[in-house]
């Protein structure tokens, strides 16, 4: 097969983690989207090989999604980076897999998370938020990180997994090692938490990967004494085209739970309650109409557009957006880009609680790989802001936040705000 | 939105692609459910829906498990 000539080069840099230290790159997506067709983005070392075509539009972000035969999560890394076979296979979860498993594997969790299931989630969210937001109110502000957005929905997700609450700020401690691995690589030594096995066989080649997969154990080993009323025990119980998850697949599942089920939404709530800091007027709109926050909510997840990326590799030669696409070429849809397509978007960069039409792909683009915790997510920064509605918490921000260099979370690790 | 004397078609779910996202139940809880055990969606109403509408459910759908079976009569 001769190879193609990888062009158009990318305008602007969308991939080293550092560049996200500043925040999203939103002026080089725009660069980036208006160039017809895809352009050709370099990254890591190998020239062409390691590079990835670069999909910003809202439109070929759907493309990618809803054709994962063509645009496969299963032959390649999600992340930009390449992994050998083993690696690879040793770290496979719904994430990095494509149907029949990812059928198989979607459905041992899906019952957990549906729109009806979420909603018997509710209360007990809303108990955890009404506390976090009253301790918060009444210290006059701090760090919203490490007192609202961080604990919510790390003490959500291990309520329904059925990890013990006392947990919640290891398993903190564990994911945020793991957006690490996404950015300049791990601030861990290798042998961290007792970690024995080579890096690069764990997700996110961090030593934290070893230590939830030891976590994971000591739940399995927990739950065969005494079954519960919780997700862990129905991954144990579950019988998918009548045979259980293996033991890597309970493992991998579990680590990515706690991963997705905290990370994803922490973001969404940071950077919600700092949009409401720097947009008065938004949450004064919000105060005085509290209708509005169904939209309110869509919208603080489009602004924070949480995970900037996901890559699929290509099964075949394949033509999007008027680009010729050779088997194997790596395809990244950048969602944090689709999020501001003035195609689709009114104003995009507007925060605008009130934002009727807003079909963000901060879930995906709609393709078999939707975010299974979307509902959950939207019920979670609901609450939130409900809580804080009900309390008349009004944010004003102190300081700049402290982002992290990742290209993956658009992740910041604290931010000082006050409540007025 | 449809227009009131839209013609008005049945919807269909293939219960093999179908990985119970539910996105299909919170839009129209009246014609989708998702199974109380196995968390696949089912065809519970069979008045169907607006054509744009069965359109627009058949787009959502990101398992495209959705489709159109014909003209209710």
């Amino acid at each position: 097969m001769t190879e193609r000539a990888k062009v158009p080069v990318s305008p602007a840099d969308i991939a080293s983690p550092t560049v996200y230290l500043d925040g999203i790159p939103h002026e080089g997506f725009a660069a980036i989207r208006a160039v017809d067709g895809l352009v050709w983005h370099p990254y890591g070392d190998e020239g062409d090989r390691s590079g990835f075509w670069a999909v910003t539009r809202h439109a070929d972000v759907r493309e990618v999604s809803k054709n994962p035969e063509a645009f496969s999560s299963a032959i390649g890394h999600t992340n930009l980076w390449d992994l050998e076979a083993d690696a690879l296979e040793a770290r496979r979860s719904l994430i990095d897999s494509d149907a029949p498993d990812h059928t198989r594997l979607r459905r041992v969790v899906s019952k957990a998370f549906t729109p009806r299931t979420t909603r018997t989630w509710e209360g007990m969210a809303r108990d955890i938020a009404a506390e976090l937001v009253e301790g918060y109110a009444a210290e006059g502000g701090g760090d919203w990180v490490e007192k609202v957005a961080a604990p919510l929905p790390i003490r959500v997700i291990l309520a329904i997994l059925g990890v013990p609450a006392e947990d919640a700020e290891y398993m903190v401690e564990l994911t945020n090692h793991l957006v690490e691995g996404t950015g300049e690589g791990s601030s861990l030594p290798e042998d961290a938490y007792g970690n024995t096995t080579p890096t690069r066989l764990l997700p996110f080649n961090s030593p934290a990967s070893h230590a939830l997969y030891e976590y994971a154990e000591k739940m399995r080993r927990l739950r065969m004494d005494q079954s519960g009323d919780d997700l862990v025990t129905s991954l144990l119980e579950a019988e998918a085209d009548g045979e259980r998850l293996t033991a890597a697949e309970y493992r991998n599942f579990f680590q990515l739970l706690v991963f997705a089920g905290n990370e994803t939404t922490r973001t969404a709530m940071i950077h919600g309650a700092m949009a409401f800091a720097e947009h008065p007027d938004q949450w004064a709109r919000l105060q005085a109409d509290p209708s509005l926050v169904t939209t309110a909510v869509d919208e603080v997840i489009r602004w924070a557009s949480p995970i900037l990326h996901m890559r699929r590799t290509a099964s075949r030669d394949v033509e999007l957006a008027g680009t010729e696409i050779a088997e194997g070429d790596k395809v990244v849809m950048w969602y944090a880009g689709a999020n501001r397509d003035p195609e689709v978007f009114d104003d995009p960069y507007a925060f605008d609680v009130g934002r009727a039409d807003n079909p963000h792909y901060a879930f995906g683009g709609g393709g078999p790989h939707f975010c299974l915790g979307a509902f959950l997510a939207r019920m979670e920064v609901q609450v939130l802001l409900e809580e804080m509605l009900a309390r008349d918490v009004v944010l004003e921000l102190c300081s700049s936040p402290v982002r992290q260099a990742s290209n993956f979370v658009h992740g910041v690790s604290s931010v000082e705000l006050a409540v007025a | 939105m449809s227009a009131p004397d839209e013609e008005r078609v049945s919807m269909a779910v293939d219960e093999d692609r179908c990985i119970g996202i539910g996105q299909c139940e919170l839009l129209e809880p009246d014609v989708f459910r998702l199974g109380d055990e196995d968390a696949i969606s089912r065809v519970v109403d069979g008045v169907g829906l607006a054509r744009s509408r069965a359109l627009e459910l058949v787009d959502r759908c990101p398992s495209g498990a959705i489709s159109i079976v014909e003209p209710v009569a």
